[in-house]
């Protein structure tokens, strides 16, 4: 799971108001390369939820991304790099992603979360 | 590690597909309905009002435990779906997968018009066919079927495992969604409505959605008479009266081929089932006739309506014996009834469930949204297809 995806998940248990950003819980981190597409990361970046790309990377073991995004870091390579390392390159293998109102745990295996709720959640 | 600026247009790593073209598929008998037993119903203990289009009121059909919300009388799987779509996926995945490599050049045409950089969510994508198909664009695909994920997941998809009915996304922020042969394999009409407010939930303002279904009306009525009609007593087990199947106008079948139906089987035993099938249809025709005014929606006359209304259908699936083995499910599902043994094709024999659409129905379906419109609509290779805009 690269962290756009996770950026675009939310815990869909019954009755969550706010189940955005999952929480990640690392047993495993990957990189894997990716072309890098400027145009696609300046049309991302206005999608994301910066915040939480930024404080999922650094669980992920990357610390580079500054805190704060202006638009006009999109003129900067140096930035543009760090934010196509983070957002496409970062996978979580193994771990967990927990909703953060109820706790509740979605696995994730061999890169793939799994979200299916139980019976007693929907 | 960044591989340096390029105008490179794909931009996430993608290995090649191996495909075998083994279609297969025959005729499989009605399968006894002793092993059903808990159903749910979405007219259940909810009693509340539903979408526009839906059948005649009647007294709902108490099942099981009723006190659930309606909420959860949506999203909660019935059991013909977990027994006749979840399991048999299950089962078939890698067989499945072999034979659905051709993309379908609407889809395609769809995808391919998406705007460069477009996030696109594909909700039900199967062994991921669709998935990179547009390498400008960032696909996530989910399907309910883990195996089939694994699938995708080994191809490098970014997919993950979710239930059409409630997707784990955050509201808006695709810029398009697709849902290809998907919605037929929910059992209720209140399921199929929510597959499609989650598919214009997901899409940000502006964003699109294709959604394409089998059609009742085939090109290939051959192919048809492969399909088992659900019997009166599955209908009474898991639809009970007033069931909100739609009732379209009723149309001739015609005959045009279905795109992802296999065909094989023994000629005798095809031809035998279709006697058998068309001495049942003229049955049906008769009783229709001399039951015309068949204006009430109880059980008796959902049956008796005929086969020209028929939309709930149990559609074969073959697993050669050598990939059934490799599964290890289908010794379960033989064992507990799910699956049948036919020694002579070597194969274990599976059912889908399907509810085709009539002409209308999709269209009737999105009816109601009131924040989506329909941008096209057309017929192809005997599946109904859609197109949604999302507007505020």
């Amino acid at each position: 799971m690269r962290l756009l995806t996770h950026n675009m998940l939310s815990s869909n248990i019954k009755g969550v108001t706010n189940g955005f950003p999952l929480r990640i819980e690392v047993e495993k981190v990957v990189e894997k390369s990716v072309d890098f597409n400027p145009d696609f990361l300046k049309n991302m970046l206005a999608k994301i939820e910066y915040k939480a790309l930024v404080e999922a990377s650094r669980i992920m073991g990357y610390a580079e991304l500054p805190d704060h995004a202006e638009p006009s870091m999109l003129e900067s390579d140096d930035f543009l790099r760090k934010f196509h390392h983070a957002l496409m390159e970062l996978h979580l293998e193994e771990g967990t992603l927990v909703c953060p109102q109820t706790g509740r745990k979605f696995p994730v295996n061999k890169g793939v979360p799994n979200m299916l709720l139980h019976e007693d959640e929907v | 590690m960044v591989l340096g600026i390029a105008s490179a247009s794909r931009f996430y790593f993608k290995r090649g597909f191996g495909h075998s073209s083994v279609i297969r598929s025959s005729f499989c008998s009605l399968r006894s309905s002793s092993d059903m037993k808990e159903v749910s119903s979405d007219k259940g203990s909810s009693g509340s009002a539903l979408a526009g289009g839906d059948s005649p009121a009647l007294p709902p059909v108490k099942v099981g435990a009723s006190l659930r919300s309606p909420s959860s009388v949506v999203q909660s799987t019935p059991e013909i779906e977990k027994k006749y779509v979840h399991r048999v996926y299950d089962a078939i995945a890698p067989h499945f997968s072999s034979t659905r490599f051709a993309k379908w050049p609407k889809v395609s045409a769809f995808l391919n018009s998406l705007a460069a950089g477009s996030l696109v969510l594909d909700a039900g994508c199967g062994n991921g066919k669709y998935l990179g198909l547009n390498p400008n664009c960032y696909f996530i695909g989910c399907d309910i079927s883990a195996p089939l994920i694994k699938i995708c997941a080994d191809r490098g998809h970014e997919v993950l495992v979710a239930d059409a009915v409630n997707l784990p996304y955050r509201t808006g922020y695709g810029d398009a969604a697709i849902s290809i042969a998907v919605l037929h394999h929910l059992s209720t009409e209140r399921r199929r409505r929510k597959a499609v407010d989650e598919l214009i939930r997901v899409v940000k303002k502006g964003g699109f959605v294709l959604i394409t279904v089998w059609a009742r009306e085939q090109e290939d009525g051959a192919l048809l008479n492969k399909w088992t009609p659900l019997t009166q007593k599955y209908l009474e087990e898991w639809v009970g009266p007033g069931s909100p199947r739609v009732r379209s106008p009723s149309s001739p079948l015609t005959l045009e081929s279905i795109p992802e139906a296999e065909e094989n089987g023994s000629r005798e035993q095809l031809k035998e089932f279709t006697d058998k099938y068309t001495d049942l249809r003229s049955l049906q025709l008769r009783h229709l006739h001399m039951n015309s005014q068949a204006a009430d929606l109880s059980l008796a006359s959902l049956t008796k309506k005929g086969c020209e209304d028929q939309q709930e259908f149990f559609v074969p699936w073959h697993l050669p014996y050598h990939r059934a083995e490799v599964s290890g499910a289908s010794a379960n599902a033989v064992a507990s009834g799910l699956a049948k043994k036919d020694d002579k094709k070597g194969a274990v024999v599976y059912n889908r469930y399907y509810h085709v659409f009539s002409e209308g129905e999709l269209e009737k379906l999105v009816s109601g949204i009131g924040n989506a419109v329909v941008v096209d609509r057309f017929f192809d290779k005997s599946n109904w297809c859609i197109i949604l805009e999302k507007i505020s």
